[in-house]
């Protein structure tokens, strides 16, 4: 079956199409709404908002961008805008628990991690910027419309964040090294 | 020029560096190995999988879907696998759904009256309408009915295998796993509508028709109708 078709027989709340394509892009939506939240419940929550929202808006799609690309937009919205109704500032700063990668690590994994926790440790505006362009690919224009700050802002808050990652990154990896556990690099 | 700032690598990323800026990455192997770290950064951002969502996240979903209306089960039709079917071959499922109640309806009539059909004369099938106004007594009006319509449908399948032979029944593997096909479908549509007669009875039907083909398949004396 087509996407074209899937989406169709989505659009009228089949069950089954609806499902299928849940299965499709759930691990990029969590992905994104997961990086953007920095907190597991949060992160449920906003997959949840974000879905309810894709499924609402299926018959307007309308195949003017790619559906992957649609989805996305709508999952990182709803998390943007989730965040910043949500209340528990606090709970976010919390050490992020285990999360499952939709695909098999392989010897990255120690640096998938590490870029993880140095993300989730990141402000909350930085975070967002960097998630948005360097994980996501949004344009500082994207990133603009998205954030509701000026495409100059976007640009100055990425460049903060990459560096301030970059000292991040570099703790966490002499944290391991005093742990015994070998480095990747960065 | 003193080393360049954390910023200002973080810019040169995917920027040009100005004529100072390029003159010194040239001559500074600490500024440029930092640049080159944070080369390796962005990529490994740009690389990061996607995560699985939590256990249990599409039942969530599937249930507030649900409440708010979003999500239908799909008709019989479609958990037939005929949602995307040419209109001609729905409205021939159809037609055979309609036939074996237009024959359930006939037996009725004919059990009813207590007048068996004229099978001699090719009109053993005579179409009518139940009149009774009592509840139990059109209860029992159907289960008759299905009786004599079951056996009406055993009796020309009998004959169809006696004139064309075990080849025109079909392989009885098929056709078991068709009528589970047909059990799953039914079971979901009497879960949606658990007070319809027509359904109950085609579930019902299916039912019957699987234990019979099991036992013939199992006696290798399968007839198909």
């Amino acid at each position: 079956m087509t996407e074209s078709h899937l989406i169709r027989q989505a659009a009228d709340g089949d069950a089954r199409a609806i499902r299928a394509l849940y299965e499709r892009y759930a691990p990029r939506v969590y992905a994104v709404v997961r990086r953007i939240a920095a907190d597991a419940d949060l992160a449920e929550d906003y997959a949840q908002e974000a879905w309810i929202r894709v499924i609402r808006a299926l018959p307007t799609f309308r195949g003017d961008a790619r559906f992957s690309t649609w989805i996305h937009r709508i999952a990182v919205n709803a998390a943007l805008q989730a965040l910043r109704r949500s209340e528990t500032r606090e709970k976010r700063r919390a050490a992020m628990p285990e999360q499952v990668p939709a695909v098999s690590r392989t010897g990255d994994v120690l640096l998938q991690d590490r870029l993880e926790d140095a993300l989730a440790l990141l402000p909350d505006g930085m975070r967002q910027v960097i998630i948005l362009h360097d994980v996501e690919g949004f344009t500082h224009e994207e990133i603009g419309d998205a954030l509701g700050v000026a495409p100059g802002t976007s640009k100055s808050q990425l460049f903060k964040a990459r560096a301030k990652m970059r000292n991040l990154l570099k703790t966490l990896a002499a944290d391991s090294k005093d742990e015994g556990v070998a480095s990747w690099g960065i | 020029m003193g080393h360049l700032t954390p910023e200002v690598l973080a810019r040169l990323v995917d920027h040009e560096p100005t004529r100072d800026e390029a003159r010194h990455l040239d001559e500074c192997a600490l500024c440029a190995e930092e640049l080159d770290e944070l080369h390796r950064q962005t990529d490994a951002l740009a690389s990061l999988p996607g995560l699985l969502p939590p256990p249990g996240d599409w039942d969530v979903l599937e249930a507030r879907l649900r409440s708010e209306g979003l999500l239908e089960d799909p008709g019989l039709f479609r958990r037939l696998g005929l949602g995307t079917t040419p209109e001609w071959m729905r409205t021939a499922a159809a037609l055979v759904l309609f036939a074996s109640g237009t024959a359930l309806g006939a037996g009725l009539v004919s059990a009813g009256n207590g007048l068996p059909g004229d099978t001699a004369s090719g009109r053993g099938v005579v179409a009518g309408v139940s009149t009774t106004d009592d509840l139990a007594t059109a209860a029992e009006e159907v289960r008759v009915a299905e009786q004599a319509y079951m056996d009406a449908l055993t009796n020309y399948r009998t004959l169809l295998a006696a004139r064309d032979g075990d080849e025109a029944l079909g392989d009885p593997g098929t056709r078991i796993a068709a009528l589970e096909y047909l059990l799953a479908a039914g079971q979901a549509a009497v879960r949606q509508a658990p007070a319809d007669p027509f359904l109950n009875g085609l579930l019902a039907s299916t039912l019957a028709e699987r234990e019979m083909t099991l036992r013939r398949a199992s006696t290798g004396n399968d007839l198909w109708f």
